[in-house]
C-alpha cells in the first residue's frame, strides 16, 4: 500500500473579476505522505485557504490534478465528491464551525451519519473520540456552553468521526488563546504521533506553524521551494529546536533550556 | 462506500431547528393551519348549499308532482270560496303563503241548497276554517333576506261528517296518517283530531280534553303531519266559531267531467261575489306556481354556481398562500443557514442529504399545520365558509310544516327556515390534511434544492 495520502500536479486556480484575472493558486505540487504533519505558511492572501479547499475537495481548482487515495479528484463529479469529503478527509475549521443546536457528542456523531455504523456503533466512536480529545466530561453540553478551545477539540473529534486519510485545518488557532492554541497545537502533534494522523495545517502564525513536522511556505499562490523542519518530528525523534535536547510532544517549555517551544 | 440518508438523525434535526424558532414556527403554522381551514370549510360550504339547493329542488319536484296528481284525481271538482285566499290550492313545502289564513269570509249555508238544484252536481261538501286567536311569530329565511311573521298556532277545519264524503272524497286526513286513536267519522259530535305537530307543540294525547273557542273537546285521534291543524265536525266548528249557519268553502262535484264548466258558469252568474275554481283554472296556477318555482331554483342554483366560482377562487388563493407561506420560510430559513449547509456538506453530506433534511423540516410544518387546521376546520368550518361565502346562507333549506297539498288543510304555509350548517367531513379533512402537507412539500421542494445545490466553500464562507 502507498504511503502516498494525497499529491498534487500542477496545481492552478484563477478567479475572474470582471476582466481582470487572479491567480489565486498557481503550479503548486505537493505530495502529502501518511503520517505527514505539514503546516503550510503565508501571509493573508496567499492562497492557503485556496489551497486547502481544493485539498479537501470543497473547490474544483482551474487546471492541474489533486490525487487523493489514488482517484484525481478533480475529475469526480460534484455529485459523487461528498463520498471523498465524508470518507477520505477531516476537516476543522478557525471558527470551529460546530451546528449550535447539537450537543458535543451529537456534532462528532453527524459525519457518521448514513455510514454502516450502527447508532450504537456512531454514539461509541463518538466516545471515543472525545476522550481522545479530553471532553468525556462535556459530552452533552452544547457548542455554546464550551469555551473556544473546547469547542476546536469537539470539532477535532468531529474530523476524525470516520477515520479519514488527512486532517485538513484550516488556521485552526485562528480564534484562540495563545494558551489554547498550543494545547490545541499539541493536542494535533499528539494525534499525529499516537494516531498516525496525517494533518495538513494552514496557519499565518509561525510559532504554530513550527510545531508541524514540515513546513511549506506559500507566497502569491506559488509554494516556495524552501521548505523547513518543524519542532515536532515524528516517531518520538522530538528535540528543542535551540538546544536540541530531547522533548515530549506535550511540552509547552523545553525542560532543558527553558525556552518556549 | 455504503451511503444512505439517515432519515432518524434528519428528523431529530428538523424537529430541533422548528423548536428553536419557535415564534416563527409558531405563526407559520398558524397561517398555514387557517389556509388549511379554509380548503377544508368551503367545500363543506358549498356542499352543504348543494345539499340545500338540490333537497329545495326535489322538495319541489314532489309538491308538484303531488299537485299535478291531486289535481288529475279531481277533474270533477268546482271549489267555491268566499276569498281568494281561502282557494289557495294548499301550500308547497317551501313556499310560504303570507297571510293565507287572513280575513275569512264566508258563505252562507243556503247557498249549497240552492246549487243543490243545478242539475248535473253529484255531491256538495261544505268546509268551515277558522284561525286560532293565538298566534306565534316566526323568522322566515327567503334569498331576499329574513323577515318575521305571525301565525295563528292552530286552524279548525270543521267537515261535515258524512260516510259517502269520508270514503269517496277524502275530506280527512287518510287512516293511514293516524298515529294514535282514530279517526274522526260519521255522527262524531265534541271530538276531534289533531295534527301530530300540535299535540306535540300542547303535549296533548288522545284521550285529553282540550279547549277550543272555550268549549271542551275530546281528542280522539291523532294524525301525522307537520301542519298544526285540528278537524272536527262542521256543526262543531260553526256553533264554537260563532259561524253558525256559514261555510268557508263548498267542494261540489259534478256528475261527469263533461258539466264542469257548464255548472260553473251558472254558479258565476248567480254568484258573481264567489270564487269558482275548476279543474282548468287549477291547472293554470299550477302552471304559474311552477313557474314561480322555477324563478326561485334557478336563482338558486344561480347563486351556488357564483358561490362555486367563488369558492374555487377562494381555494386557488389558499392553496397558492400555502405554498408560498412555505416557499418564502424555507428561503429564508435556507439563506438563515447557509453557513450549516455549508458545514453539513465539508463534512461530508450529499446534495440528497441536505434536501431531505430541508424537505423534512418543511413536511414537518405542514404536518403541525394540518393538525391545527383540522382543529380550526371543524370548529371554525360554519363561521369560515359563511365569512367567505357571502351567499352560503341566503338559501335556507325551508322545511315544509304541512303536507304540502292537501285540499282538507287550509295550508299554514309553515316555511319553518333552517340555517345551513357547514360542516368538515372526515374525507375533506383528510384531503385538507393531505392538502397542506402536500403544498409544504412542494413548497419546501425549490429551497431544499436551492440549498443541495449550494457550493460548500461559498456557503461556509456566509456569514
Amino acid at each position: 500500500m502507498s504511503d502516498v495520502v494525497l499529491k498534487t500536479e500542477n496545481l492552478e486556480k484563477v478567479y475572474t473579476l470582471g476582466k481582470r484575472k487572479i491567480n489565486a493558486l498557481s503550479d503548486v505540487n505537493l505530495q502529502v505522505n501518511r503520517g505527514d504533519f505539514i503546516s503550510i505558511m503565508g501571509p493573508s492572501g496567499s492562497g492557503k485557504t485556496t489551497l486547502l479547499n481544493m485539498l479537501g475537495c470543497l473547490d474544483k481548482p482551474t487546471n492541474g490534478k489533486v490525487i487523493l487515495g489514488g482517484v484525481d479528484v478533480t475529475k469526480v463529479s460534484e455529485k459523487s465528491l461528498y463520498k471523498f469529503r465524508k470518507y477520505k478527509i477531516g476537516f476543522m475549521f478557525q471558527t470551529f464551525n460546530l451546528l449550535p443546536y447539537l450537543s458535543a457528542i451529537e456534532n462528532v456523531e453527524l459525519p457518521m451519519e448514513g455510514t454502516k455504523k450502527s447508532k450504537s456503533e456512531r454514539r461509541k466512536r463518538a466516545h471515543e473520540l472525545l476522550e481522545i480529545v479530553g471532553l468525556s466530561a462535556r459530552e452533552e453540553h452544547k457548542p455554546l456552553r464550551l469555551s473556544a478551545g473546547e469547542q476546536q477539540r469537539v470539532a477535532i473529534a468531529r474530523a476524525l468521526a470516520n477515520n479519514p486519510a488527512m486532517l485538513l485545518a484550516d488556521e485552526p488557532t485562528g480564534n484562540l488563546d495563545v494558551k489554547t492554541m498550543f494545547e490545541i497545537v499539541r493536542l494535533l502533534g499528539k494525534l499525529n504521533v499516537t494516531q498516525r494522523t496525517t494533518i495538513v495545517m494552514v496557519t499565518h502564525d509561525g510559532h504554530v506553524a513550527s510545531r508541524a513536522g514540515r513546513i511549506l511556505f506559500l507566497s502569491d499562490g506559488k509554494l516556495l521551494k524552501r521548505e523547513r523542519k518543524g519542532t515536532h518530528l515524528l516517531k518520538g525523534d522530538l528535540a528543542c529546536p535551540n538546544c536540541r535536547k530531547p522533548i515530549q510532544p506535550d511540552h509547552m517549555f523545553c525542560p532543558n533550556c527553558g525556552k518556549k517551544l | 462506500m455504503y451511503v444512505k440518508v439517515n432519515h432518524l438523525g434528519a428528523l431529530s434535526r428538523a424537529v430541533r431547528n422548528v423548536s428553536r424558532r419557535k415564534m416563527r414556527a409558531f405563526l407559520v403554522i398558524i397561517a398555514l393551519g387557517f389556509s388549511m381551514a379554509i380548503m377544508i370549510s368551503i367545500p363543506a360550504g358549498i356542499m352543504s348549499n348543494q345539499e340545500a339547493t338540490q333537497s329545495l329542488s326535489e322538495n319541489y319536484n314532489n309538491t308538484i308532482s303531488e299537485m299535478q296528481e291531486e289535481i288529475n284525481k279531481t277533474s270533477t271538482l268546482i271549489e267555491i270560496s268566499a276569498s281568494r285566499q281561502g282557494m289557495f290550492f294548499g301550500t308547497p313545502s317551501g313556499m310560504p303563503s303570507f297571510g293565507s289564513q287572513q280575513g275569512e269570509a264566508f258563505i252562507n249555508e243556503t247557498v249549497v241548497d240552492e246549487i243543490r238544484t243545478i242539475e248535473s252536481v253529484k255531491d256538495i261538501v261544505p268546509f268551515l276554517t277558522e284561525s286560532s286567536a293565538e298566534t306565534t311569530s316566526e323568522t322566515i329565511n327567503t334569498p331576499r333576506g329574513s323577515f318575521t311573521m305571525s301565525r295563528p298556532v292552530y286552524t279548525i277545519t270543521g267537515v261535515c261528517l258524512n260516510s259517502i264524503f269520508i270514503g269517496e272524497y277524502s275530506i280527512l286526513p287518510a287512516n293511514t296518517t293516524i298515529t294514535d286513536g282514530r279517526n274522526l267519522r260519521e255522527g262524531d259530535s265534541g271530538v276531534l283530531i289533531m295534527s301530530l305537530n300540535l299535540s306535540e307543540y300542547y303535549s296533548y294525547s288522545v284521550g285529553d280534553k282540550v279547549m277550543v273557542y272555550g268549549k271542551y273537546f275530546t281528542v280522539v285521534g291523532i294524525y301525522d303531519s307537520t301542519a298544526r291543524t285540528v278537524y272536527m265536525n262542521i256543526t262543531d266548528a260553526q256553533t264554537v266559531t260563532g259561524n253558525t249557519g256559514n261555510v268557508s268553502r263548498l267542494d261540489v262535484y259534478a256528475k261527469d267531467t263533461s258539466y264542469v264548466d257548464d255548472i260553473a258558469e251558472v254558479i258565476e252568474a248567480a254568484y258573481p261575489e264567489l270564487y269558482v275554481t275548476t279543474y282548468e283554472d287549477r291547472l293554470e296556477r299550477l302552471a304559474s306556481t311552477q313557474e314561480m318555482y322555477e324563478t326561485t331554483l334557478a336563482t338558486a342554483e344561480s347563486t351556488l354556481s357564483q358561490t362555486q366560482t367563488v369558492a374555487f377562487q377562494e381555494i386557488l388563493i389558499a392553496i397558492v398562500a400555502t405554498s408560498l407561506i412555505v416557499l418564502f420560510m424555507m428561503l429564508y430559513t435556507v439563506r438563515e443557514r447557509t453557513k450549516e449547509i455549508g458545514i453539513l456538506k465539508a463534512i461530508g453530506f450529499s446534495n440528497w442529504n441536505v434536501m431531505s433534511q430541508f424537505m423534512l423540516e418543511g413536511i414537518l410544518l405542514s404536518l403541525m399545520a394540518g393538525v391545527v387546521g383540522a382543529v380550526i376546520g371543524i370548529v371554525g368550518a360554519p363561521v369560515i365558509s359563511s365569512l367567505l361565502l357571502p351567499s352560503a346562507n341566503l338559501f335556507s333549506t325551508q322545511q315544509g310544516g304541512s303536507s304540502g297539498f292537501s285540499r282538507q288543510t287550509i295550508n299554514f304555509g309553515t316555511a319553518l327556515s333552517q340555517s345551513v350548517t357547514a360542516t368538515a367531513d372526515l374525507q375533506t379533512l383528510l384531503l385538507g390534511f393531505g392538502a397542506v402537507v402536500l403544498l409544504g412539500a412542494i413548497g419546501s421542494l425549490y429551497p431544499a434544492w436551492r440549498a443541495s445545490r449550494t457550493s460548500p466553500m461559498e456557503a461556509l464562507r456566509y456569514e
